[in-house]
């Protein structure tokens, strides 16, 4: 997958430089739409790895918001301002998935054939036993105000979800030449982590959260 | 959009005052009108007459406030965007008409009734604008065509898009609309080279908004925003205007309905405000007819017991703005105050507490975000190449789904320009249109959010239910506004999108609002042309009554009664007539004639043959 083949405007088609980014050109300012066969990963001129480099993801991230963003073609035709909005559209969605551990996690299994959350559902066979007794216990908890047995659970199920993300960041990279069997199953651990994060939101006793609203 | 060398300006469109900027190389300026370089504020107040000719702006406006209640129009930002059912409850506190317009039958923009005039309040913002223009238009020597205009950060779709056509209707492309307190942060931050993150708390007279920016090479990325579209200043002052109501009623057994009054009492509670932010304490007295007159001392600690539950609505922002930024106080590097309530020691106090830092406040709070409204008109005009700012939409956007919930496409926080696509189909075979109500807010259900409008995707072949694929996309711009496109799936055939906005004014009504502006602007003109006309006219026709009077033994009995008579036929004459130019050059005519009587006169004063005058006025008629 990381070889394939990329049909970029290798030069700029107005200046004749060679292009670093398959959406823009460094010299010229030319914007190109985003070729059919361009990942998230080619949008920010990234290495395709699970294991990126955050801060340098930020920067690759900023450098290229600072070539495509309309602000830059305040005076250029119509056009150049939709084309340089949809791009920075597309562009701000790719580093929000690639930042965030379990969506960049998410888009790999998606970009390397796997099945999405609403092809494969399950959760690992025994997660929902123990959930349902964590859940349980939680409410005794809350219902007898034992602030001490709320915090042992949170702290729980957070460790469990770090341990889950770890074994998804393990699993992650080999993706591409991964089995069905094997993208099933990492799907099925990207579920749990779902499950885990319902549960933490629950926990949260946070009086703010409920008057989040406008 | 036009050639690069366009100057564009900046304009902080505020509930209470108005200001105008422009950034050069040397950073931001604000514009002064023509009382000095001091006069750069203009309250955001329009004063009418009976009929709603527009009279006066700014200054002048503000204070026929109290003798005018119901032709003085301020506040109109509460209303931008708005229903009459969103804002019927506090259309009752305002002193001025607020009606239901409805012209499509299913649409309820909020107007504002003057006189005879219904104005909703785009075209109202408007003329403030264009007073803005004006002045810049001075200041550069040149037409203006361009503008970037601040909005609350918190303002949705409906509210940026009514900005937007004032914008037009006042003759001025709004290039960009910038969030308030993200453009005070550009106005702050370009003067500071290091990395920093940075809190802006911008309490104004109507709307609050918290943003939370990492500043990092030069690019300003806002983190987190929140706040409240109804929480402001203006209600410190609701606060007292209660309390003294209240009291008047319980000792004097009076209902305050008087729109003078009310305005008087609003008037006296800003003051109060202002005096406490220096004294410890403030008196009040106000005459209430019948000899009576209600007294009132407030302390500073009465006032700060008040305004506290709203200072605490804001703080409690400030928590949720923090935890969607995943920071913590001792994360935030700087906090700035922006907003002319923010001059409260109270709010300052509750503020630093809970950052645990002393707000920044070098910057004039009310100048601040005009000036980065400038910056940003600089950076779009390629005058400013180093600072880009990356803003975030304040609301989430859905869709009714069956049943009655949101069903969220774009969460709040996110980065923009965005967009998010969704498929449709139909459900009933032969179906070959379908509506889409589109939602902005946070609540589970439709029915607690606020509509953009309905969408009704068009020209679908008729097959069978379910069968037509179509693509939807929704584009929220670096302006916050949304756009949204469809695309049948099988064709690949563009589907027709018609929308019809909930609160808002079609793109015709905006371009016919345009040409009115520019006839009322002329008819306006004419009117108050025709009044000078009349009074010149008046001031004339008293001043030959006077020397008839008092130089009668100059003239014959037949000169005084041709006069007079000549006279009371003019003052009919004015009377009855619309066109100033006629009556203009009557008055001449009638001048003239007057000439050699006035010589004979004059002559006859000179000569001591007659008691001198007691200093007769030859001075020019006052012009309103």
């Amino acid at each position: 997958m990381s070889e394939r083949a990329i049909s970029l405007p290798v030069k700029c088609l107005s200046c004749h430089e060679e292009l670093s980014t398959p959406i823009v050109c460094d010299g010229c300012h030319t914007l190109y739409p985003v070729p059919q066969s361009a990942d998230f990963f080619d949008l920010l001129s990234i290495g395709r790895t699970f294991h990126l480099d955050e801060g340098l993801l930020a920067r690759a991230y900023r450098s290229i918001a600072r070539q495509i963003h309309p602000d830059r073609f305040g005076g250029d035709s119509i056009e150049a301002g939709n084309l340089s909005t949809r791009l920075s559209a597309q562009v701000n969605q790719a580093f929000a998935t690639l930042r965030d551990p379990v969506k960049r996690a998410a888009y790999i299994l998606e970009i390397a054939g796997g099945p999405s959350a609403a092809e494969v559902r399950e959760v690992p066979g025994a997660l929902l036993g123990e959930v349902m007794m964590l859940r349980e216990e939680i409410e005794q908890a809350q219902a007898k105000g034992d602030d001490a047995a709320i915090a042992r659970h949170r702290g729980a199920i957070a460790k469990r979800r770090d341990e889950t993300l770890e074994e998804i960041a393990g699993r992650a990279d080999g993706l591409w030449e991964a089995s069905d069997e094997d993208k099933k199953g990492f799907r099925v651990l990207l579920n749990s982590i779902k499950y885990f994060d319902n549960l933490l939101t629950e926990l949260a006793v946070n009086p703010l959260a409920a008057n989040q609203d406008h | 959009m036009g050639e690069k060398n366009d100057i564009i300006i900046g304009i902080d469109l505020g509930t209470t005052n108005s200001l105008v900027a422009f950034a050069d190389e040397a950073g931001p300026h604000l514009i002064a009108g023509e009382n000095g370089p001091d006069d750069v504020i203009v309250p955001s107040v329009l004063g009418f007459d009976e009929a709603g000719v527009l009279k006066t702006i700014g200054v002048e406006a503000r204070e026929h406030a109290v003798e005018q209640p119901t032709t003085t129009i301020h506040s109109v930002k509460r209303l931008m965007g708005r229903g009459f059912a969103d804002v019927a409850q506090e259309a009752a506190a305002l002193p001025y008409r607020v009606e239901r317009r409805d012209e499509s039958g299913e649409r309820d923009i909020a107007s504002i009734i003057v006189g005879e005039r219904s104005f909703t309040p785009p075209e109202l913002s408007a003329l403030i604008l264009r007073d803005l223009k004006q002045r810049a238009e001075t200041h550069f020597g040149r037409s203006i065509t361009k503008t970037v205009i601040t909005v609350p950060a918190q303002f949705d779709d409906a509210q940026r898009q009514a900005t937007r056509d004032a914008g037009q209707i006042a003759g001025l492309e709004v290039v960009r609309i910038v969030n308030e307190p993200t453009a005070a942060a550009l106005a702050y931050g370009l003067d500071r080279k290091e990395d920093a993150t940075i809190a802006v708390y911008d309490l104004g007279g109507g709307t609050f908004d918290i943003s939370i920016l990492r500043l990092e090479d030069g690019v300003f990325e806002v983190l987190a925003t929140n706040g409240d579209t109804h929480l402001g200043g203006d209600d410190f002052d609701n606060a007292l205007i209660s309390l003294f109501a209240s009291e008047i009623r319980d000792q004097f057994g009076i209902e305050i309905t008087s729109p003078t009054i009310k305005q008087q009492l609003r008037t006296l509670s800003e003051n109060i405000k202002k005096r406490l932010s220096d004294d410890d304490e403030a008196q009040i007295q106000i005459a209430i007819g019948n000899d009576k007159v209600y007294e009132k001392t407030i302390t500073r600690d009465d006032f700060e017991k008040m305004i506290d539950p709203f200072v605490a609505r804001t703080l409690d922002a400030c928590s949720r703005a923090m935890k969607t930024a995943g920071l913590t106080q001792s994360e935030i590097n700087q906090v700035v105050l922006v907003g002319g309530s923010t001059r409260v020691p109270y709010v300052r106090r509750r503020v630093g507490e809970v950052f645990d830092t002393k707000p920044y406040t070098a910057l004039n709070p009310e100048h601040v975000v005009a000036m980065g409204a400038g910056v940003q008109a600089a950076i779009l005009s390629g005058i400013e190449r180093d600072v880009l700012l990356l803003d975030v939409t304040p609301l989430s956007l859905g869709i009714e789904t069956l049943g009655g919930a949101m069903g969220k496409l774009i969460p709040a926080n996110v980065k923009i320009p965005c967009q998010a696509s969704e498929t449709f189909t139909t459900f009933k075979d032969g179906q070959t249109n379908i509506k889409i109500n589109v939602l902005q807010g946070e609540r589970e259900l439709a029915d607690d959010c606020r509509s953009l409008g309905v969408f009704e995707l068009g020209g679908i072949p008729p097959m069978p239910a379910g069968l037509p694929k179509i693509d939807v996309t929704f584009l929220i711009d670096q302006n916050g506004i949304l756009s949204v496109s469809a695309k049948e799936q099988r064709s690949g055939k563009a589907a027709s999108i018609q929308i019809i906005p909930s609160h808002g004014l079609t793109r015709d009504e905006v371009k016919r609002m345009e040409q009115e502006a520019i006839t009322h602007a002329r008819e306006d003109m004419a009117a108050h042309h025709l009044i000078d006309v009349r009074t010149t006219l008046e001031f004339d026709l008293n001043k030959v009554e006077g020397m008839l009077d008092r130089y009668e033994t100059q003239f014959t009995v037949n000169e005084t009664t041709d006069f007079s008579k000549r006279i009371s036929e003019l003052r009919s004459f004015a009377r009855s007539c619309d066109d100033a130019t006629t009556i203009n050059e009557r008055r001449e005519a009638f001048n003239q004639s007057t000439l050699p009587l006035a010589e004979r006169a004059m002559t006859a004063a000179l000569s001591g043959s007659i008691a001198s005058t007691d200093g007769d006025d030859d001075r020019a008629p006052e012009k309103h």
